[in-house]
């Protein structure tokens, strides 16, 4: 397999004080990551290589840390923007997750506009879970239909954090709410059920495009917010290759609890082996030295 | 009348719900209201550090950050603290026969009120009731039915017992449990059925409550229990034997399926450890597979399959062994082991003659292990 590239763009003052978002810097930092990704000369074009013109864009989020540590919606919107900017119909882009619950509680405003950007959860009226039970290796789920009906593309909009079972939750394991029994998949470590339900079809046929928000990354004691192990980065990780965004993300928390005299992951007890079982299912490379990471910074 | 509405007038009226011997099941993932789950907190769970938990109810012992679910997609760690999400939300509420969960020797002939809630704590490839069982408590429709309610409703249709059966009580167990008092203060007993990956301690506690016990061995192979019931073999052995030394009656089920946990050499196993820690009055069922869930390339199991299972059964010294799911199979009766006379005879669930009295065989005066009245 080629080398895989991974954008990670810090973007200076990108979280003032307060914690607000500066959302100019986020769309700079978005654009950045998509033209590293893609060579092109600008942002609209990078869309165009990743996305056709008729494409429904399913921005899939991960809300259920809350307000503190959850895909932040100045993200989700900004990058729905630039969707749309780049030619796609903002009728065509839903930004949603499992529950409308946990989407309003991580701060984002619910919409069913037929003509805007959407944003709920399966659980909306109309929406729901798909009555065909997908049976695939070890998994067998039935997937919201936000996935099944809706999508044709899939972004997946990750919030890079530390977990308790998997080691890490990012890209990929973002798909888990996708489907109506996630809390079956974290025996092993989640092993191999992250990888094996990214290589079902419903979501290896449409995904598109990682991004993890690194913002603030939790590395220690996620998947819930625990301040005193929440450290504001200020970056996004873009890349075409799940498990290389994931293993980018992984290597950064790594880097992060080795700052604060943390054990490893390893020495915890919980290395992500998903990502060498996704390795090997051919979904992406996990090994650095298949990795090429560009780092920016605007 | 919304459906939801109307269910509940007609279960505080103590009007039927349904006497037919399927489940109902309401719209699935019609369900949204998070408001509408229960919030009553746990037991047998440990409080650890940084709003961490770790569950102690079954051998998982699911260790959970904030804000995360159990394996059993009903119980959920909510700042530190652990709560059932199902307490007093039934799923599904029905009139069964006893002999539909099933039991044979604990009031033949009786009627259960019957309730579920959504959940469970394995997995099993081929779980008949996937529906309700593998989903989160989010995505049934409850009704709103608390222990005092069930206890009504039993006593309004006239049923002796009380089944906590379809998916798994031991993830409802806080509402199996007080359930369960209630019932027992108003005469009426409790029964479970369970596939019993259950920890020692909630064990020990729920057979001090309960009347019958019923439970689902999957296979005699730790192998089998990893790859198609994501469970484990061990504790469940240990279940038996726990259920076995209280007062509680037991019963067990062999759910047989074509290639998977059918040969003689694994029956044979676990009828000869039946036999040594049970003992050869413990009444066992084998069953019959119907293609489902994730299991659907594999036939129904033949009847000479179960037949021979039965066979090595009997041979390994136990007395009581039917086959189920066979609807007019004489294995569904029940034969006296001394006189070999039919003592109990049935079809399906259907009890036509019962000829015990006492506790023993009508003809030959032999105790017939059970709970007859």
């Amino acid at each position: 397999m080629n080398e895989s590239k991974v954008a990670a763009i810090r973007g200076r003052g990108v979280i003032n004080h307060a914690g607000e978002l500066n959302r100019l810097k986020l769309a700079e930092m978005i654009r950045r990551g998509l033209q590293i990704l893609t060579g092109s000369p600008n942002a609209e074009e990078s869309c165009g290589q990743i996305f056709a013109r008729n494409d429904r864009i399913g921005i899939k989020v991960n809300t259920i840390g809350g307000r503190k540590i959850s895909t932040r919606p100045e993200v989700a919107l900004t990058l729905a923007d630039l969707l749309i900017k780049s030619g796609l119909h903002e009728r065509n882009i839903i930004i949603w997750d499992r529950t409308n619950r946990e989407l309003k509680e991580a701060g984002y405003r619910l919409s069913s506009s037929s003509n805007g950007v959407k944003v709920f959860g399966t659980d909306m009226d109309g929406a729901g879970y798909d009555t065909e039970l997908v049976s695939h290796l070890n998994i067998g789920s039935l997937f919201s239909t936000i996935q099944t009906n809706f999508v044709t593309a899939s972004i997946s909009l990750a919030i890079l954090k530390d977990h308790g079972l998997a080691g890490v939750t990012a890209g990929m394991k973002n798909y888990f709410g996708s489907i109506h029994n996630p809390n079956k998949y974290h025996d092993s470590h989640c092993n191999p059920f992250v990888a094996e339900l990214f290589d079902s079809d419903l979501i290896k046929g449409k995904h598109r495009l990682s991004v993890l928000d690194g913002l603030i990354v939790q590395y220690h004691r996620g998947p819930s917010f625990h301040p005193q192990w929440a450290e504001p980065c200020g970056v996004l990780i873009f890349s075409r290759d799940p498990v290389a965004a994931d293993s980018v993300g992984w290597r950064t928390i790594e880097r992060l609890r080795a700052k604060k005299g943390l054990p490893s992951l390893q020495d915890d007890g919980r290395v992500p082996t998903y990502l060498l079982t996704a390795e090997k299912m051919g979904l992406g490379q996990a090994g650095t030295d298949q990795i090429q990471v560009v780092e920016d910074e605007v | 009348m919304e459906r939801r509405q109307f269910f509940k007038t007609l279960v505080g009226s103590g009007l039927l719900l349904s006497t037919n011997t399927g489940t109902f099941l309401e719209d699935l993932f019609a369900f949204k209201d998070s408001a509408d789950l229960s919030r009553v907190e746990a037991r047998y769970y440990k409080k650890l550090p940084d709003r961490e938990i770790e569950c102690q109810l079954c051998p998982r012992n699911c260790r959970l950050g904030d804000k995360e679910r159990g394996y059993c997609g009903v119980r959920e760690n909510i700042g530190g603290t652990y709560y059932t999400l199902v307490y007093g939300k039934a799923c599904t509420a029905n009139v069964d026969p006893i002999e539909k969960k099933p039991f044979f020797h604990f009031l033949p002939g009786t009627r259960a009120f019957s309730i579920a809630t959504a959940g469970c704590n394995v997995n099993c490839k081929f779980c008949q009731n996937w529906q309700i069982s593998q989903v989160r408590a989010e995505q049934v429709k409850p009704l709103d039915l608390p222990p005092q309610d069930v206890v009504s409703n039993a006593l309004n249709f006239r049923c002796p017992s009380i089944s906590y059966t379809y998916t798994e009580p031991i993830v409802f167990f806080e509402y199996m449990y007080d359930t369960a008092i209630e019932g027992r203060a108003k005469g009426i007993r409790s029964c479970v059925v369970t596939a019993g990956h259950i920890n020692r301690e909630p064990l020990l506690h729920l057979v001090q409550v309960v009347d019958a016990i019923k439970i689902d061995l999957k296979s005699f192979r730790q192998d089998f229990y990893a790859n198609y019931v994501r469970g484990e073999l061990q504790p469940v052995l240990e279940a038996i034997k726990i259920v076995h030394q209280s007062k509680v009656w037991l019963e067990l089920v062999y759910l047989v399926i074509p290639t998977l946990n059918d040969k003689a050499a694994e029956i044979r196993q676990m009828s000869q450890w039946i036999k040594s820690e049970i003992g050869p009055d413990v009444p066992l069922h084998f069953s019959r597979f119907q293609p489902m869930y994730l299991v659907q390339n594999l036939p129904p199991t033949p009847v000479s399959t179960l037949e021979k299972a039965r066979d090595i059964a009997l041979a390994e010294g136990l007395r009581y062994v039917y086959i189920g799911n066979v609807p007019g199979h004489e294995a569904e009766n029940t034969f006296c082991p001394r006189c070999q006379h039919v003592i109990i005879e049935r079809v399906g669930f259907q009890v036509n003659k019962i000829d015990i009295k006492g506790g023993k065989c009508k003809f030959c005066h032999n105790p017939i292990p059970g709970i007859w009245a």
